[in-house]
């Protein structure tokens, strides 16, 4: 009976040894697949996995990357993550997009210890705090919400001090009706309106992303306010038809500024977009200053014949080769060793930034901790800032409606 | 006598509740007026449905989303306005809700509500899906120039764009009102939809009346999904809450009630903007939507008892 018991003991051992010896690494990710910038972080992370087992792989062998879609819920991306763990036995997982979706799968993470290259989440009060300190194996490249808001109150004001004639006192923030409007609206008030610098006022809007798109009552206070910066946070189906009425409205502010997650489709051949500015983290035109921007921008619309929507996709792209090369510095897929290595990342990635992984307000690697304040400027997304990244000069003010 | 003194003494009330919010907040009631003729044009193809084929069409929505993408599609191919689109889209939506009436709403008349209404919610996240596997999530909106004309009264500029739904929402009660009563095919349905028995013993043919009133609501709801392109952008899952809003507008209106959905989008989109308008109620809107729903369902349920 003890021999039997020996014998299965051994053999349960080796299983995972046998799976992990094969002629692939596996790399697992789930991501909201219905959803554009989900779709397409799959898509790039796939592309990159093609090009390196183009390359001869890592170690000899071949990615493999697994995909599960998370449908943006809570409870299957921490059924998919179980899966990938235990089912497909893959080595590393990444992916990710929504904070939800993250705080789901904090628990199986937690109970297996994988290592996990994320590029969603950027709620740090949930998230952030749940993951904790001593989550050795978890690292994050998109930035929390207070690096984000942070880079932005460092942007503006190293862009008042290059261009004097950029003027900012008052800010106003048109925020979608809920939970993360009403808390973004809070950050900005204190980040920008803490030392009294900034005057910041705001109101709520329906999104037409939930059955609203009505925004005569918040241009209205906008406008009563007369912002030298309106800032508006929703979803890229309130982009075109805020603009329309803004011009209905005759609303002209130094400065229009929208926080979409994306853009709606040909958004740049409207007039309207014209000299908009945007938050973001990547744009076509870093094509022009970065190398592995035109590689991955070049490869992802040969591949797929579709134009990169949102910066997820680079983000996707680069934490398929962040993993690749730091498996090829552990030489194993063994998880301290991994963790060594991912330490020592200094990946040049399509962003137009050098990623490396740096402590965060809670958690060890934190990879990207700032945004981009971009601009469109006849139809195309160019950077402004930060200035070591920029493609063009920001347009200033915002022309009056004709 | 007491139901015409009643009348009077409302149509007077809301006149000084007009005049008093034009002087002090304009925008109120501009933009409530034109919240109003939009929550209008899309309830009423719904009511006429809900009154005369007795279906809640969950996928009413859908409809609408589903039209508003074909006419982005044929505006696209052949650059033509919304305006002269929404004519093709709204006979192609017609012919598309006499199908599925025929295929599938037919066949449910005679089962419980609750599996016409699984029926239909089955019909809308099918619709929804395969627009969304067609067409991706992301959101698409064309921009055309008009919409953004606007009036300048004093320090006052205001679009004035969007009371093209009122004008829509007018012209639907009347020219439906017009087809009810004076023609031949309009009284039928509505004889169909007052007693669906009686009006087949006296040879009125039900399914085909059905059949038609469904296509005619459905075109109606496709011509609304053309102009629907033209003030926001549309995605797979822009037609759902209109769904919704819709339905509350029939109950408050009550069914069968086509002017009442007109009072009751007015009702609605003021009060929204009136809230609006203050600092302290900015987010209040759909909890005056709601509130308006239940107070006005629960003083119809009073009268009704105390009759």
């Amino acid at each position: 009976m003890k021999k039997a018991l020996a014998v299965i003991a051994i053999f349960a051992l080796a299983v995972p040894a046998f799976a992990q010896s094969g002629d692939t690494i596996k790399l697992g990710g789930t991501w909201p697949l219905a959803d554009i910038t989900g779709k397409q972080g799959s898509m790039a992370a796939q592309l990159a996995v093609e090009e390196i087992n183009a390359a001869g792989g890592v170690l000899g062998k071949k990615l493999e990357l697994i995909v599960i879609d998370d449908e943006l819920k809570a409870d299957k991306g921490a059924a998919a993550f179980e899966k990938l763990i235990t089912v497909d036995n893959v080595d590393v997982l990444v992916g990710g997009m929504a904070s939800g979706v993250a705080l789901g799968q904090v628990p199986v993470l937690k109970k297996y210890g994988k290592v996990y290259v994320t590029t969603g989440a950027a709620a740090s009060s949930t998230v952030e705090k749940a993951i904790g300190a001593d989550s050795d194996w978890y690292f994050h490249l998109h930035p929390w919400d207070y690096n984000q808001g942070a880079s932005y109150a460092q942007g503006w004001d190293e862009i008042q001090k290059k261009y004097p004639s950029i003027k900012i006192k008052k800010i106003f923030l048109a925020y979608e009706e809920g939970a993360f409007g009403k808390s973004s609206f809070d950050q900005t008030k204190v980040l920008f309106g803490a030392d009294k610098r900034y005057v910041i006022d705001g109101a709520p809007f329906k999104s037409a992303a939930q059955g609203g798109g009505d925004y005569g009552a918040v241009l209205e206070a906008a406008k009563t306010f007369k912002p030298d910066l309106f800032l508006w946070a929703g979803w890229d189906a309130d982009a075109l038809p805020m603009l329309e009425q803004a011009k209905a409205m005759k609303f002209n502010p130094g400065i229009y500024l929208g926080a979409p997650p994306g853009w709606p489709i040909g958004f740049g051949t409207s007039k309207l977009s014209d000299n908009v500015m945007f938050y973001g983290m990547w744009a076509p035109s870093i094509n022009e200053i970065s190398p592995a921007s035109k590689k991955f921008y070049t490869g992802f619309v040969k591949k797929y014949k579709e134009e990169p929507a949102t910066y997820f996709a680079p983000l996707s792209y680069s934490a398929i080769y962040i993993i690749a090369d730091a498996i090829k510095l552990a030489g194993t897929v063994e998880t301290n060793a991994l963790i060594k290595a991912l330490e020592a990342t200094k990946y040049a990635s399509p962003l137009g930034q050098t990623i490396t992984f740096t402590p965060a307000n809670i958690i060890k690697h934190q990879g990207i901790k700032n945004q981009k304040i971009l601009q469109w400027q006849n139809g195309r997304q160019e950077v402004i800032w930060p200035f070591e990244s920029a493609t063009a000069k920001p347009v200033y003010p915002f022309p009056k409606w004709k | 006598m007491a139901k015409k003194r009643n009348a009077t003494i409302l149509v007077a009330v809301i006149t000084v509740a007009a005049v008093v919010i034009l002087f002090w907040r304009p925008t109120v009631l501009i933009y409530g007026l034109q919240a109003a003729g939009l929550y209008a044009s899309i309830a009423i193809p719904m009511g006429l449905i809900l009154g005369i084929v007795h279906i809640v069409n969950l996928a009413h929505g859908e409809f609408m989303m589903l039209a508003a993408y074909a006419t982005f599609m044929v505006c696209q191919a052949f650059g033509l306005d919304p305006f002269v689109a929404m004519v093709p889209v709204a006979l192609v939506t017609a012919a598309f809700g006499f199908m599925i009436y025929k295929l599938t709403i037919r066949q449910a008349l005679k089962s419980p509500e609750l599996n016409q209404l699984i029926l239909t919610f089955g019909i809308s996240i099918a619709i929804t899906q395969l627009i969304n596997l067609s067409f991706t999530s992301q959101t698409r909106k064309m921009s055309f120039d008009y919409v953004s004309a606007s009036v300048d009264i004093g320090e006052l500029s205001f679009g004035i764009y969007n009371f093209v739904f009122v004008v829509i929402a007018i012209l639907m009660v009347i020219g439906l009102r017009l087809y009810l009563t004076k023609t031949i095919s309009g009284k039928a349905a509505l004889a169909v939809g007052q007693n669906p028995k009686g009006a087949s013993i006296v040879g009125i043919d039900v399914d085909k009346t059905y059949g038609f009133v469904f296509a005619l609501a459905s075109g109606m709801i496709g011509m609304m999904g053309a102009l629907f392109i033209t003030r926001s952008s549309i995605f797979p899952g822009v037609g759902g809450p209109f769904t919704m809003k819709s339905f509350c507008l029939i109950a408050m209106a009550g069914v069968g009630n086509i002017p009442g959905i007109l009072g009751a989008s007015v009702l609605l989109g003021i009060s929204e903007n009136f809230l609006k308008a203050f600092r302290g109620t900015r987010g209040w809107a759909d909890i005056v939507f709601f509130v308006l729903i239940i107070t006005v369902i629960l003083g119809r349920s009073i009268k009704g008892k105390k009759a």
